[in-house]
């Protein structure tokens, strides 16, 4: 073996580990998973659950990572997903299957309002749009009184056409590569990864800031309505009426995990599907123990802050330096 | 002088990998002295100033107390009880704690009492320490309060004391670093600190870091020149007095051509038209009624101390502040009074500053860094999609135009020298090529080779029509650069000059 090659493999693997460190932590559990389980884990039933767990929460993540991109926070995907379906339940006797489409323009409208506040008036975007979230949970309690209305109609939105693997998860295959090519191959992505890196930096080079954080919360409102419409009946096609923080928790570890940093400007949707895929692993792994459901929850919260240690971490610490 | 000298190190040899940072080399500091050290980004400053206070340490090396062998510092508070400390050129200051808290953060253990920290106890020892080294501020002004100036001078104090309290001595020995203290300074304020630090000798040692030359041709008592991280040169200014051109042939290894493409003839400027003006241009509290004309390929230079409204001026007309009464008009084209700079930069107005933190993405390579202001050009008609192989070639056009030292167009900018990432940003707005372009301070803290290289790029962009503004506390780049300077004073435009006046005025 020369010494060229001798030295670029391991610096391949180092590389590997020291940029996508959930690549290692994805790998670590599925072969401890796989001996602690042998039979259940790698069993077809449970591989199926897992790509149904991962469809969840990709489809929550892709919308707020755009925003996380910028180093702001967008929690309102699950009111978007729950407010859309009591929309839904309203006009489908009226409009019929076309009705679906509330979800994307519903999440539009929400995320340019949200932008605007965010933008106009300074809102910071944590406090924001938490409220907003739980207002929208409120509207959508009110509008179906309370009851968890079923929406008949939407089944064929699931119907399984190959073996396996669940229909959602198709269709998160294709949002996915939306999300991944408008950061990584227009100006747009361009323009969030500078303000999220360096927002003096950014506006110093032209770029209207105020605008482009808008258009991200928009974008980030879009993406979570598409991913209601699979959402909706891929959780049971009812009205969700109860609010479950698990819902708004998970989706963030899967971004969180993934490598985009609270701070923003670096990371992205790419990277979101590696700390989806990772978060789903270890939730199965946790669902096939014999661990209380509370246990489960308490081991989540110890990930959530794991991963933000973690995520902090890989940047560059800007110490103070001499000329 | 002494002939015992308090700070006494030789044959420091430090490497990264494979490269030596440092080579050989010395430094003794004696009693009541100031030592400056001089040499291009990347010559060893640093490196052996973070060795002195066990940052890094070193290879190999000797260290001796007193003519004793020692073992170097393992770390800062080692470094301070060894009577070594370090004020860093940015970000040592915390602006909102009051100047006593200042003073004592980080040694508040030795005010503890038995109802929390003694504060009247410190309040006095801080007095005492102001007085001792005539500062002259309240002990209980907020630090963000105070001058620059005055900021440098309290963490200078702090510096002295930190080491008085390790060692537990009043009148302990000390040397302190100084990190280009002056580099956020106006000239003014530069001076009353260069005399405030002579007038320090009799309580501490210096050793001063600095790129400026007449800093150390007036204020030093010796200085040693590093290149490539050996000491190249070592003059006593006592006896050996050394020209600025000697110093910086030293730096540099070669002679830097002092000499520029002279400006135009003035009437040829007036005749090429106007590409901004502004009339009565007011900032309530920054500047008042400020007329002028810039005219095509021009530079037109603002001169006066910091307060004087200069910076706030080039802001604003660069949409990073507002203004209040007057009217500024870009190509004829009035503007409103609050416009951001993305607005100016479509009417054609670019702005960069010597500041690389706020222009330069830091963890990006050298081609995003250069794309992100040129982005238009790199992108198809519709969707605006990237063309990378267009991006890396505009790149690599701008690495090779300005010649910026760096393996590939790839490298983070973060791994570049100050010179270098300085080339960059000065790169994107070559690539840009904007009607105007505003210039602050847009060779601070850099070494002579860049600089040169920088203007010459300047100047050449300033042939091609570019007109520009600068504002910087060099007069040198004044001279170098501008065609007119315009001198102001507590906000007023005094009167406009030729570049070739602006010395008379300065030393009036």
């Amino acid at each position: 073996m020369s010494t060229a090659s001798r030295e670029r493999k391991p610096n391949f693997f180092y590389n590997i580990a020291k940029n996508y460190p959930v690549v290692v932590i994805f790998i670590v559990l599925v072969i401890l998973f796989s001996i602690l389980y042998h039979e259940r884990f790698l069993s077809p039933a449970n591989l199926t659950a897992t790509l149904r767990q991962f469809v969840t929460l990709i489809l929550f993540s892709i919308g707020p990572t755009f925003v996380m991109l910028l180093g702001s926070m967008d929690q309102s995907f699950i009111g978007i997903w729950m407010l859309g379906s009591a929309l839904l339940w309203i006009l489908t006797p009226i409009l019929g299957p076309i009705s679906l489409l509330v979800f994307p323009l519903f999440g539009i409208a929400s995320g340019l309002l949200i932008g605007l506040i965010h933008v106009k008036l300074r809102v910071p975007s944590f406090i924001l749009t938490l409220s907003v979230l739980i207002v929208y949970w409120g509207l959508t309690v009110i509008i179906v009184q309370g009851n968890p209305r079923i929406v008949p109609g939407y089944e064929f939105l699931t119907a399984d056409f190959i073996p396996f693997i669940p229909t959602p998860f198709l269709y998160s295959i294709v949002i996915i590569l939306l999300a991944v090519f408008i950061v990584k191959r227009t100006k747009l992505g361009t323009y969030f990864y500078a303000i999220g890196s360096n927002e003096e930096g950014a506006r110093l080079a032209g770029i209207d800031v105020g605008k482009y954080k808008i258009v991200a919360f928009t974008l980030s409102g879009f993406f979570s309505g598409i991913g209601s419409i699979v959402l909706f009946q891929h959780l049971g096609g009812t009205v969700p009426v109860s609010f479950s923080m698990n819902n708004v928790v998970r989706p963030l570890i899967a971004i969180i995990l993934g490598g985009t940093p609270l701070s923003g400007g670096r990371g992205g949707p790419q990277r979101t599907i590696l700390g989806a895929l990772t978060f789903s692993v270890i939730y199965r792994g946790l669902y096939l123990s014999a661990l209380d459901a509370e246990v489960i929850d308490l081991i989540v919260g110890l990930i959530l802050i794991v991963s933000i240690v973690i995520s902090s971490r890989g940047g560059e610490l800007r110490g103070v330096e001499i000329a | 002088m002494a002939n015992e000298p308090i700070l006494d190190v030789r044959n420091v040899y430090k490497s990264f990998g494979k490269v030596y940072a440092l080579e050989d080399t010395s430094l003794r500091v004696y009693p009541h002295e100031i030592v400056g050290v001089v040499g291009e980004n990347g010559a060893g400053k640093t490196t052996l100033m973070k060795t002195l206070v066990g940052v890094h340490s070193p290879d190999k090396g000797e260290w001796y107390h007193n003519g004793i062998r020692v073992p170097f510092p393992k770390d800062p508070k080692d470094a301070a009880r060894k009577g070594i400390s370090i004020v860093y050129q940015e970000r040592g200051v915390v602006p909102s704690l009051q100047v006593y808290q200042f003073l004592f953060l980080g040694n508040e253990e030795k005010y503890i009492g038995k109802f929390g920290l003694q504060i009247p106890k410190m309040k006095n020892a801080a007095k005492e320490i102001l007085d001792e080294f005539h500062i002259k501020c309240n002990i209980e002004d907020f630090m963000f309060d105070l001058p620059l100036s005055t900021q440098k001078m309290i963490e200078i104090a702090k510096a002295v004391l930190n080491i008085r309290l390790e060692q537990n001595k009043e009148n302990a020995d000390s040397v302190i670093i100084l990190d280009e203290p002056t580099a956020p300074l106006n000239i003014e304020e530069r001076n009353e600190l260069l005399d405030e630090i002579v007038r320090l000798k009799k309580h501490s040692s210096f050793v001063f870091v600095t790129h400026i030359m007449q800093e150390v041709i007036e204020y030093m008592d010796r200085v040693i020149v590093l290149r490539d991280g050996r000491q190249v040169a070592e003059y006593d200014m006592a006896t050996n007095k050394v020209t600025e051109k000697e110093l910086v042939r030293m730096i540099v290894g070669k002679d830097v051509e002092e000499q520029y493409q002279s400006s135009r003839p003035k009437n040829y400027i007036e005749q090429s038209g106007n590409a901004l003006s502004a009339i009565n241009l007011s900032k309530n509290g920054s500047y008042y009624d400020v007329s002028f004309n810039l005219y095509k390929a021009e530079c037109l230079g603002f001169w006066g101390s910091a307060g004087s409204g200069k910076s706030e001026l080039i802001k604003t007309i660069a949409g990073i502040k507002g203004y209040d009464d007057g009217c500024l008009m870009i190509q004829g084209k009035k503007t409103k009074n609050r416009e951001l700079p993305h607005t100016r930069l479509r009417k054609g107005i670019g702005y960069f500053s010597g500041e690389t933190v706020n222009e330069l993405f830091y963890d990006w390579p050298i081609t995003k860094n250069i794309s992100i202001l040129n982005i238009e050009k790199i992108v198809t008609r519709f969707i605006h999609l990237l063309k990378f192989k267009a991006e890396k070639a505009m790149a690599a056009g701008i690495v090779e135009q300005l010649r910026i030292r760096t393996p590939n167009t790839v490298t983070a900018i973060s791994s570049l020298s100050g010179g270098n990432k300085q080339k960059v940003t000065v790169g994107k707005w070559l690539e840009r090529k904007p009607d105007i372009l505003l210039l602050e301070d847009p060779t601070i803290g850099i070494d002579v080779g860049a600089r040169d290289d920088i203007y010459k790029t300047i100047l050449d962009m300033k042939s091609q029509g570019i007109s520009m503004i600068l504002v910087s506390d060099d007069p040198k780049e004044y001279s170098t650069l501008c065609d007119r300077i315009v001198l102001m004073q507590q906000g007023k435009a005094e009167r406009t000059i030729l570049k070739e006046q602006l010395n008379e005025v300065i030393q009036a």
